[in-house]
């Protein structure tokens, strides 16, 4: 059975492992690649799914021989959401385990706490998902995904050229160090779209009854809400609006939402709602983008969801990283060729992936939106909408 | 003018309640001494049986009848915890254990329900009961708010109208005595928690429709809830429930001043420095220290 898990993930690989760069070849001599990701797993949230699929890819090339010859010694830790966990995971990372990489990470604050240390370290990540401002403002991380902040941009840009809407209104949740962020994305799609937001607002609770925003949002004459709930907030907010019985606004809603919990839950909403999602639509199971990572994932008995789509796609980007080293695999080495690399086009997202030299990192500028309508997620934008660089 | 009215209406439904919530505070403190940190928690069972019962196709009122019943269940289970082992220690250590039992509840409510997954909370009480300065006051409200108001009359006269209700104020002020003269404390203590859990599991069926559907956030509405119970100092209904409903406006309130915005999850805080003072107002310094 596992052999045959292998070849089929091992044919999902791709080309890659029979380039040109493959036959010169990165080498191991100090034993097995170590690679480590450090990801929320238990606590408020459970990203644990963002590490998993990238362990079934990597034990995939395992069973297949490995790369070149090299096995990989994939480990994940649990930050617990807490710093000092976090923390402490990356030091045994890099001064114990002595990993040559971080990949396939999905934390709450991972990024927050451990910037300073990679930097320090001379470590790089390429993050599952990257949750946090500091994800995207670090010389050593790049996330495959959009994130929150870029999405907040990318969702102002769908809802003033394709809804045509004129007063968009944010209004956000605030988590730790994010106000800024939210802020410079609002500005960012001001910017871009020449006009300005109908009203900021950045003091929504986590919990509690939204029926004062949402009654505000109403009186202000928004006709676009973007908002960044996290899923149970999302059906809150959406029950809210039928329930105060409000009409015409878009309620857009950031990846948080946009699962299939919450188009169950919502399936008698009259409601406008749009999400904006990371990677290719997940639910679009027979979208040809998403072929690779299914047979992959279907291979590996690993559940078919967006954060398995990170995973994926962050080991994809990490063996495709290695295979290019000509010679022994070692910090050194990676975080050569991260910084050579030429962009990748992967077909799970909109844009293509590079790490490069810079001193901050957001390579996926582009999302594409899905609207729920009937308990159901349907493409909205068939292109990717991309936020422009300028 | 207008807008500040439409935004305190806008917090009626947070109101309703904190004021219920508030309500069944003072019900577990006047009977058994305890400050029930874990009690929006116990109610969050109960919403959550609900919820999965309904999920199971079981009709509304048979569930939410289901999500009361465990609500009053883990309730006794508490009180067992609190009577058979912390009956005659102070305030502060019952309150401390409350805490404890608040966290690990949970802890284990967040992995059965599934963490962030939200659950289908189905309105047992769906739809708009009036419209008010542009805004709709559900019938859930409504409902909660009367509920409030029927168990604060009902409390108030079975606390002191009913021979049980005069044995139960003995329980809770001289638990020893009591049980020295004859009343069966153990007994009329879980019947106590049975009443409170099955409250506040009613309570949470009503309002987690409109709320975000997770287990945390729901057990964490016990804070201002005693907020609206400390106005009293744990004594007096009434003032609960009109507490719990002012604190609600005064949230809806401040979502409009500017400035006041980001503040508006302190107004418990600011009720409870207030009452403090307030309560401190003729006491002289020898006394008061």
């Amino acid at each position: 059975m596992w052999s045959k898990t292998a070849l089929l993930l091992a044919a999902g690989l791709g080309t890659a492992m029979s380039g040109p760069a493959f036959a010169a070849g990165p080498t191991c001599p100090d034993g097995p690649i170590k690679l480590g990701a450090i990801s929320t797993i238990t606590g408020p949230v459970d990203f644990s799914e963002v590490p998993k699929a990238a362990k079934a890819m990597y034990d995939a090339v395992n069973a297949a021989g490995g790369i070149n010859g090299c096995k990989i010694d994939y480990e994940i830790a649990d930050d617990k959401a807490d710093p000092q966990v976090a923390a402490q995971a990356a030091r045994d990372f890099i001064d114990n385990k002595k990993v040559v990489a971080l990949t396939g990470g999905a934390s709450l604050l991972e990024c927050a706490v451990n910037a300073p240390t990679y930097k320090r370290a001379g470590v790089s990540s390429v993050h599952g998902l990257g949750v946090d401002p500091v994800c995207f403002n670090s010389p050593n991380i790049a996330p495959v995904n959009v994130g929150p902040y870029t999405l907040t941009t990318a969702m102002g840009l769908f809802a003033s050229n394709t809804l045509k809407t004129k007063n968009l209104c944010a209004m956000f949740i605030i988590f730790g160090g994010t106000q800024e962020a939210y802020k410079a994305s609002i500005a960012r799609w001001e910017q871009l779209a020449g006009q300005k937001a109908k009203l900021v607002d950045l003091t929504v609770p986590t919990s509690g009854d939204y029926t004062p925003f949402l009654i505000k949002a109403r009186d202000e004459g928004c006709d676009a809400v973007i908002s960044n709930a996290s899923e149970p907030g999302v059906v809150a907010w959406v029950k809210t609006a039928d329930a105060q019985t409000i009409t015409g606004v878009n309620w857009l809603f950031l990846s948080p939402g946009y699962t299939v919990e919450v188009a169950k839950t919502l399936a008698d909403s009259k409601q406008r709602i749009y999400v904006g999602t990371e990677w290719e639509p997940y639910t679009e199971q027979n979208s040809a983008a998403n072929k690779d990572w299914i047979t992959a994932m279907n291979a590996a008995k690993r559940p078919l969801t967006a954060f398995s789509q990170g995973g994926y796609l962050s080991a994809e980007a990490m063996l495709d990283v290695i295979k290019s080293i000509d010679g022994p695999v070692t910090r050194n080495s990676i975080n050569k060729a991260l910084a050579s690399m030429k962009p990748v086009s992967y077909p799970l997202a909109g844009s293509p992936y590079v790490f490069g030299p810079g001193a901050t990192h957001a390579p996926m500028q582009a999302t594409k939106v899905m609207r729920l309508a009937k308990g159901t997620w349907t493409v909205e934008t068939k292109d990717w909408v991309v936020v422009p660089t300028k | 003018m207008n807008a500040y009215f439409t935004a305190a209406v806008t917090g009626l439904a947070a109101g309703s309640a904190y004021a219920l919530l508030g309500v069944c505070a003072v019900f577990t403190y006047r009977l058994v001494a305890v400050v029930n940190f874990v009690g929006a928690a116990i109610g969050a069972t109960g919403a959550f049986a609900f919820a999965m019962l309904a999920e199971e196709g079981l009709p509304l009122w048979l569930s939410a009848l289901g999500g009361v019943i465990i609500g009053a269940a883990v309730s006794v289970a508490v009180g067992a915890i609190m009577t058979r082992w912390f009956a005659d220690s102070p305030a502060s250590t019952k309150a401390a254990v409350a805490v404890a039992l608040l966290v690990g509840l949970v802890a284990v409510g967040l992995r059965i329900t599934g963490g962030q997954h939200p659950h289908d909370f189905p309105a047992l009480i769906g739809g708009s009961a009036f419209r008010l300065a542009g805004v709709e006051v559900t019938k859930a409200s409504v409902a909660t708010l009367l509920l409030a108001l029927a168990f604060t009359l009902a409390a108030n006269l079975f606390l002191n109208r009913s021979h049980t209700g005069l044995q139960l104020r003995a329980l809770s002020e001289r638990p020893v005595a009591a049980e020295l003269i004859g009343i069966p404390v153990h007994m009329l203590s879980l019947w106590v928690w049975a009443v409170g859990g099955a409250a506040t599991a009613f309570a949470l069926i009503l309002i987690a429709p409109q709320r975000a559907p997770n287990f945390l956030t729901l057990s964490l509405l016990v804070v201002p809830a005693l907020a609206a119970a400390l106005i009293s100092f744990f004594r007096n209904f009434w003032s609960t429930l009109f507490g719990g409903v002012a604190m609600g406006m005064m949230e809806g309130l401040a979502t409009v001043i500017p400035g006041l915005g980001e503040y508006r999850t302190a107004v418990p805080l600011v009720v409870i420095l207030v009452v403090l003072l307030w309560s401190q107002r003729g006491a002289r310094w020898d006394d008061a220290r």
